[in-house]
């Protein structure tokens, strides 16, 4: 047990030391990196993949994966967007429904919940593998997301809705409360709450785990809610930003999430992993994101160097699971 | 109608089966004609007018039509190709993915005796497709070129935002653009980066060009998504007032912004009319006609503050 615990730290701190690095280099690169403005500005844009991160993270960590946060992210923005745009007309009835900021957000992200859960029980209940059912769900959603939106964006959401996403309280971007927020409650329920511990034991052993009376299947049902949930209030965020829901919005999405949480050491095996490392992940890839633009590197190589960065991250994490 | 007797069916279907036998479509002239409209992709709103468009015209001409999404990719619409050549359509109205991917399934279309009319994009072949309607993108930003020119006086320090690397339209659009501006060396690039026609990307790109660059007089951005993404960028960091925002496209949400005044110029293009012609022209093939332009540019008109009162999104105020 203390040996597990200290190679955690170990993990975290491979991470932390990366991020470190990259930092220094920046800095003496660009003399604009190390403003106040600009590490605001990479906390705001890494916001979105934090939150979808998070709720990957847990996925990931009971062996699973999901693929489908980016086009849920895109049909729960689309779907708020929508609903405080126009509501919903009931034309046999001539009833008119109006949604409240509150009520179309909430509205979406009960979408992302139910498809989060529908996930998790196509998962369970169908043995479906992760990787198939997800995929297919991702499909799905983009193209309910153009049915909804009839392929053309959503925009001019109101000054209340923008709040959320460009907005500041005390000093800090809203996106960026909320993603603490959302990190808070996750390290919470992985680090000390009977679930987390679920959490972990499915990723280690799930048959140990269901001799030993771990209702696996719902736990899995739950995890994937949770991503669901979470890629949906990506999607608010997003939407939010840039008052306005885009059909294609977070394409490719699941890659930059499962880089983040690749690069923040987490197993996609499961069982291994933290949700802080994959805050530092997230961190990296937007602190390189940033950086690249900043020193206007072509946006060719810029390609090329995230996938090496996330290739040396696997390739460090595979050489000290080794060493176990 | 009678059903073919099962040993005849039985022998059709085992000569399919092999391979020695195809699908031929009968052109008879009781079977109504079908156009097969096939787009790039459907994940951006001025595609998704344009194949709406095309719907619309076919339709009232009395044809039926389907849509085919080819989601960025060429084998896909190479797939969509051989299903609608199969299925018996009559012509294709076509929005390649590809200029150069696109020509073998241009080619193998009319090889099949379907005529292809291309829209908005071309492919790289002479003669390849029947007519190809195409939005002249080159000369449209040599437009918008002159008039960043003249709004900036000659000289600033300006950001381009590029579309997706991979792609025609971006660097025709940059091409056109840069051969009027670079003759101008007051005129200072100090930034180029793509957002991938995306407006979330062009946000981003920009919050963090601002960071390096915060003292620019422009951004021209090679669609009008991404013009949107910059402009609210430029709001977020407080410097929408002085930095001038171009865009290329003629979209809903840049037209109402040039009203405005919170965007300077865009380049109208005309889906409305390129979407027609490939129709008509298909209509008239029909009919029997076979002379068509090989080409048919239709040009891109600059749309800025002073003569936006004639445009609406996506073409002419009716």
């Amino acid at each position: 047990m203390n040996l597990a615990l200290d190679k955690d730290k170990l993990l975290r701190f491979q991470s932390l030391i990366a991020l470190f690095l990259l930092c220094v280099g920046l800095s003496i690169l660009s003399d604009k990196f190390l403003s106040v403005s600009n590490l605001w500005n990479v906390m705001r844009q890494i916001s979105v993949n934090i939150c979808i991160s998070t709720g990957m993270t847990l996925i990931v960590l009971t062996a699973g994966i999901d693929l489908s946060v980016g086009s849920v992210l895109a049909l729960c923005g689309a779907i708020t967007a929508g609903l405080l745009k126009s509501g919903i007309e009931i034309p046999s009835d001539n009833l008119y429904i109006g949604f409240t900021v509150l009520g179309a957000s909430l509205a979406g992200i009960l979408t992302g919940s139910a498809l989060g859960a529908l996930n998790g029980w196509t998962i369970t209940k169908f043995k479906v593998p992760p990787f198939v059912a997800t995929l297919a769900m991702l499909t799905v959603a983009r193209g309910f997301t153009m049915l909804w939106t009839k392929g053309f964006p959503i925009s001019g959401l109101g000054d209340t809705f923008l709040f959320l996403g460009t907005g500041w309280f005390l000093g800090v971007p809203v996106p960026v409360w909320i993603s603490a927020l959302i990190v808070v409650l996750a390290v919470f329920i992985t680090t000390k709450t009977r679930l987390g511990k679920y959490i972990y034991a499915i990723g280690g052993n799930e048959s140990a785990s269901r001799l030993s009376g771990i209702q696996v299947n719902r736990v899995k049902i739950i995890v994937y809610t949770i991503g669901g949930a979470l890629a949906a209030v990506g999607g608010l965020l997003v939407t939010s930003r840039l008052d306005s829901a885009q059909p294609n919005a977070g394409v490719s999405y699941e890659l930059d999430s499962i880089a983040a949480v690749v690069i923040g050491g987490t197993s996609l095996s499961g069982g291994r992993g933290s949700v802080l490392g994959t805050v530092q992940g997230a961190l990296i890839i937007g602190v390189l994101n940033n950086g690249l633009v900043l020193l206007n590197v072509s946006p060719f190589w810029q390609q090329v160097v995230k996938g090496l960065v996330i290739l040396l991250a696997v390739i460090i994490d595979k050489a000290n699971s080794k060493n176990d | 109608m009678k059903l073919l007797n099962p040993y005849k069916s039985l022998l059709i279907c085992a000569l399919f089966g092999l391979g020695l036998i195809g699908c031929k479509t009968r052109q008879s002239e009781e079977e109504p004609k079908k156009m097969a409209i096939v787009v790039s992709t459907l994940n951006n709103p001025w595609f998704v007018f344009l194949a709406e468009q095309a719907q619309a015209k076919a339709k009232e001409l009395g044809y039926e039509s389907k849509v085919f999404d080819s989601q960025n990719n060429t084998s896909q619409e190479t797939d969509h190709f051989e299903n609608a050549i199969a299925s018996g359509y009559d012509a294709i109205l076509f929005n390649p993915t590809d200029a150069d991917g696109s020509i073998v399934n241009v080619k193998n279309a009319t090889a099949a005796g379907v005529p292809v009319f291309c829209m908005d994009r071309e492919v790289n072949a002479n003669g390849a497709a029947t007519s190809q309607i195409l939005s002249d993108s080159y000369s449209g930003c040599v437009a918008i070129g002159k008039y960043f020119v003249e709004t900036l006086n000659k000289k600033g320090k300006y950001v381009e935002i590029l579309g997706m690397v991979g792609d025609n339209n971006t660097w025709n659009r940059s091409k056109g653009f840069h051969s009027v501006v670079d003759q101008y060396p007051d005129l200072k690039m100090v930034a180029q980066q793509s957002a991938d026609f995306d407006r979330n990307k062009a946000m981003e790109v920009l919050e963090s060009i601002l960071q390096a660059q915060p003292d620019i007089d422009a951004v021209f951005c090679g669609n009008d998504a991404m013009a949107m993404g910059a402009y609210q960028a430029l709001v977020a960091a407080g410097k929408a007032d002085h930095v001038k925002v171009f865009g290329f496209d003629g979209a809903e949400d840049v037209v109402k912004s040039i009203q405005d005044g919170k965007i300077m110029a865009t380049g109208m293009q005309f889906p409305v009319v390129m979407a027609q012609t490939a129709a008509t022209f298909a209509d008239q093939y029909f009919k029997g006609e076979r002379k068509f332009p090989k080409k048919m540019p239709v040009a891109v008109e600059l749309v800025k503050r002073d003569n936006i009162e004639n445009y609406a999104a996506y073409g002419k105020e009716d």
